[in-house]
């Protein structure tokens, strides 16, 4: 079943809202927030991946949670009383309950060992609540989730022979003004009876009064209705489930032992209608043995009942990612679910226009058409509405950071688990909106700089308090929009980076000169060189097999940066900074022994036509650039890519001075420059292979396609070599 | 056509009640919470009410009781989703007005059986 | 002439106040009923339209529920009520 499988897709994509609701919950009151409501979307969160899982007869993951559950339920009853170390309890079981879902969500069930040590935690606090501890009850009989013990009423009654037998009943039924009241009907109980065998109705109106004092809105007809029938007692029951207390019910067996001994007679009628006519309101009519009578089961003691949950201000989550085309429903007038196909279409169509519209531009401009001319402001309006499309249309598919964000705290707690650090996660702008194909690939650097941060930013709780710090460390993930990017910074308030060792360590591992003179920053930002490692002995944390130097490059192939600045005693923070889409770039285009290139224009600072006197020449192929106080290496893009031979002359040519983050500054040499124009990203990985040096591809304006330049990488590739000769790096003097 | 209004803060439940009930020839309109299916009712009325308990902003007890004070509804068949046989919660949704109620998980099945019971 | 009154196609426990109060300004006089739109009947409009024949044969007046609807025909066996409304007699004429 198709559509069964696609509502499951959207189980587990809810599961994971609501498994982060739960937790971001949970934190909030461990932070200490004592709202009342936290602790009803708590519950909530809990008892809704229960009901879809049970939906879904994932049985695991819903004995897991129906243990969760009852134990929220009692702290929301206010059974349990919500101490720290309960708090910090049931994050460990929310932990649990999302490995469950993971584990369903590949078809499997979640670990049993820590589930069972799990379940035994929190039964021993469902227990031992206020409440008077029950007795240890056979699994069937656990309490719910409002603690109490459900006992199965109907089964209770004596043994009746079983098997598909023929029988008759009487069943007599006067239903009381609550049933109407209700919306049940009278006609309704009737027609259920008779889908059960034939039957035969008797109207008694003996109760019904004179027109006049008729008040239409009280009961008074009662119906008898002999039922011929093979079902078993409790089908005929289940006709009165919703009735139950609201109509007084006889069913009586006939011509065999009736179901509750004392063969008096058969009922009186007349006597069940008098009865019930006086106890109309008092639901139980005064009968005896002989009738089973259901309205008893209703009135038993009332049970404690939770409070009605107050009002709550939890946001309904949305989903664009959701499989489910709209189909004329109304779920949320705020909201419409589309396939994220047709959005990711939508946007290669408007990118599609964007080229054409800047390939109508050239053509017209071509034809000798002024800017200012109709012509020339038409296309100035095209060009302006078409940017506005694509704008309107890369917001449909932004989303908050949320949802990665999210994820995050169970990471740190993992991590302070593993390294016996105290760590207390701190995030900020979690609504901060990108679009999707970042979402997609900022968790991984987030997930390394938050190891990083607390592996070796932070300190021991020993060595904080010989600091003169609280034992718990903070480290603080957040998210920003700056200058049309987007800014993700990790900071812990840890020792900070020891530049002594780090520049020791860059010096024994030949990554710079011995006497290279560095600023500070630049030697924070050592640890990002390939191959380097601060810890002494490769920790199991950070030293999963991937350095800093590996998250650089994988934030480089998003078109991002990442740095780090420190101040030691006080902690570090990484800055990671990518663009806020991966489908369009502002770019710079530029001409190098006649091919077209596109430079990214955020790496660019400013361009130069440099005098002939500031160009000097260092060796047989390097060369820097003064340009004001300090040297700049030049980097000849043609030679580098290897599509050229012999140099261009900075003199004759255009310099883009850029800023790479492996070496600082550079300056990029070009024949000449086209100017500035937004670009649609063509992925060269997934249309050809990845080139080194090279980031992507576009479509130009006349058609042509131009590479867009990895910056960092292609200044990457022009350092290595001169940075590990002996001579002094020069790379960024002062 | 049978209107049947699903209220459920669950995107999956939504989904469940859609298609078991798409499955038994009803008109299906769908709210988020109980405030949400207040403002659903009022535009555009309904035969039948499926309103789960637990829901943020007015729960499924509140948002009885509030379709219930509304004359148009008196009559109107609201059925709660309930998970587990909870008598509590049973009593309770039915001093709020509720009519009966669909334990979960349900059947699609078992579903159109409990609306049939309650609605002509 | 008997006057007639048109019934509601829902009789249900919306309606029961409305149809006694309708019945009521009919008191007196002979009154056919026209039940050819109802879709519903319920067991307390039931209960107004028993009493209502029950009075109007005492003061002598006809009451008669004539056209009905298969819906209205139907409910009225399924409650065994067809005598107490007076159905039975001219059960052949019903409409179908």
């Amino acid at each position: 079943m198709d559509e069964l499988e696609e509502i499951k897709i959207t189980f587990f994509q809810e599961c994971d809202e609501l498994l982060g609701d739960l937790e971001s919950g949970l934190l909030s009151i461990d932070a200490g927030d004592t709202e009342p409501e936290l602790v009803n979307a708590v519950f909530r969160a809990v008892h809704s991946v229960k009901g879809g899982a049970g939906a879904f007869g994932l049985e695991a993951l819903v004995r897991f949670a129906h243990v969760f559950e009852t134990l929220l339920d009692n702290i929301r009853g206010g059974k349990t009383a919500l101490r720290p170390d309960l708090v910090k309890l049931l994050l460990r079981a929310a932990d649990v309950l999302a490995d469950h879902v993971a584990a369903a969500k590949l078809g499997g069930e979640g670990d049993a060992a820590s589930t069972t040590a799990m379940v035994e935690e929190l039964e021993t606090w469902i227990s031992g609540g206020p409440a008077p501890s029950p007795p240890a009850l056979p699994a069937d009989l656990q309490p719910n989730e409002d603690g109490i013990v459900f006992k199965p009423v109907t089964l209770t009654l004596p043994e009746v022979d079983e098997g598909p037998r023929e029988e008759v009943w009487t069943i007599t039924f006067q239903p009381m003004d609550e049933l109407y009241a209700k919306a049940n009907e009278a006609g309704l109980l009737i027609r259920e009876i008779e889908r059960l065998g034939k039957i035969d109705v008797e109207l008694l109106d003996d109760a019904l009064p004179i027109f006049d004092n008729l008040d239409p809105e009280t009961a008074h007809f009662a119906w008898k209705v002999r039922l011929r029938t093979d079902v078993p007692e409790e089908k005929i029951r289940e006709v009165f489930e919703f009735v139950e207390g609201h109509c007084s019910t006889t069913i009586v067996r006939e011509a065999s032992p009736p179901v509750l001994v004392e063969a008096d007679a058969g009922p009186d009628i007349a006597a069940i209608i008098a009865a019930a006519q006086a106890a109309n309101m008092e639901a139980e009519p005064a009968f005896t043995p002989l009738k089973v009578d259901v309205a008893a089961v209703e009135s038993q003691p009332p049970v404690a009942l939770a409070p009605a949950a107050p009002v709550a201000q939890v946001a309904q989550p949305t989903s664009p990612r959701s499989p489910q085309p709209p189909q004329g429903e109304k779920v949320n007038q705020a909201t419409i679910r589309v396939d994220p196909e047709r959005i990711d279409k939508l946007i290669d169509l408007v990118g599609e226009l964007v080229i054409n519209q800047a390939m109508l531009a050239q053509r017209v401009a071509g034809h000798g058409f002024a800017a200012s001319s109709d012509v020339g402001r038409g296309l100035d309006e095209l060009e302006q509405l078409t940017r506005d499309i694509q704008d309107s249309v890369m917001a449909i598919r932004a989303q908050p950071v949320k949802s990665v964000f999210q994820r995050m705290p169970r990471l740190v707690r993992e991590i302070a688990g593993q390294t016996g650090k105290q760590v207390r996660l701190v995030t900020d702008g979690e609504n901060t909106e990108v679009d999707k194909t970042v979402i997609e690939r900022i968790s991984e650097p987030i997930t390394h700089m938050l190891r990083n941060a607390i592996d070796h930013g932070l300190e021991t709780p020993e060595e904080r308090v010989a600091a003169g710090k609280p034992t718990e460390g903070t480290v603080r993930l957040a998210a920003l929009h700056r200058g049309g990017r987007i800014v993700i910074e990790v900071g812990d308030d840890g020792k900070g980076i020891n530049r002594p060792r780090v520049r020791q360590i860059a010096i024994d591992r030949g990554l710079i000169a011995a006497d290279a003179q560095l600023t500070d920053e630049e030697v924070d930002n050592l640890i990002f060189l390939p191959g380097f490692s601060t810890a002494s002995t490769v920790s199991d944390i950070s030293g999963r097999g991937v350095g800093m130097d590996v998250v650089r490059k994988s934030v480089q192939g998003l078109g991002g940066r990442i740095s780090i600045s420190s101040r030691p005693g006080f902690g570090s923070t990484f800055t990671l900074s990518l663009p806020l889409t991966l489908a369009v770039l502002d770019g710079m285009v530029i001409d190098v022994a006649g091919q077209t290139l596109v430079v990214p224009l955020t790496a660019i600072v400013e361009s130069l036509r440099p005098a002939a006197a500031e160009v000097k020449k260092l060796g047989a192929q390097g060369g820097v650039l003064a340009v004001r106080d300090a040297y700049v290496p030049l980097v000849d893009i043609g030679r580098v890519l290897g599509f050229q031979t012999t140099e261009i002359d900075p003199a004759e040519g255009v310099v883009l001075l850029v800023d790479s983050e492996v070496g600082g500054r550079a300056a990029l040499v070009a024949d000449s420059i086209h100017g500035q124009r937004q670009v649609v990203i063509k992925s060269l990985e997934s249309n050809y292979q990845q080139v080194p040096g090279i980031a992507a591809a576009t479509i130009l304006g006349d058609g042509r396609v131009a590479l867009i330049l990895d910056v960092d990488a292609l200044v990457a590739m022009r350092k290595r070599e001169p940075l590990r000769m002996p001579e002094p790096s020069i790379q960024a003097a002062e | 056509m049978i209107k049947v209004l699903t209220v459920d803060d669950s995107r999956t439940m939504r989904d469940m009640l859609r298609l078991a009930l798409a499955g038994g020839g009803f008109t299906v309109i769908q709210a988020v919470d109980g405030e949400h299916g207040l403002e659903v009712l009022n535009e555009s009325g309904a035969d039948v009410i499926i309103t789960d308990i637990n829901m943020p902003k007015l729960d499924g007890f509140g948002f009885i009781e509030r379709v219930r004070e509304d004359a148009a509804y008196r009559a109107t068949p609201i059925l709660v989703l309930t998970t587990e046989s909870d008598p509590a919660k049973k009593v309770r949704a039915r001093e709020a007005g509720a009519t009966g109620w669909i334990v979960k998980p349900f059947h699609p099945e078992k579903l159109l059986d409990v609306i049939r019971k309650v609605a002509a | 002439m008997a006057s007639t009154l048109c019934l509601d196609p829902v009789l249900d426990l919306k309606a029961a106040q409305p149809l006694k109060a309708a019945l009521t300004e009919h008191r007196g006089a002979s009154v056919q009923l026209d039940a050819s739109n109802v879709e519903r009947l319920g067991g307390l409009c039931l209960q107004v339209l028993v009493a209502a024949r029950r009075a109007w044969s005492e003061e002598g007046h006809d009451l008669t529920i004539e056209p009905r609807s298969a819906a209205f025909s139907a409910a009225a066996a399924l409650f065994a009520a067809e005598d107490h409304l007076g159905l039975k007699v001219d059960k052949d004429g019903a409409v179908p």
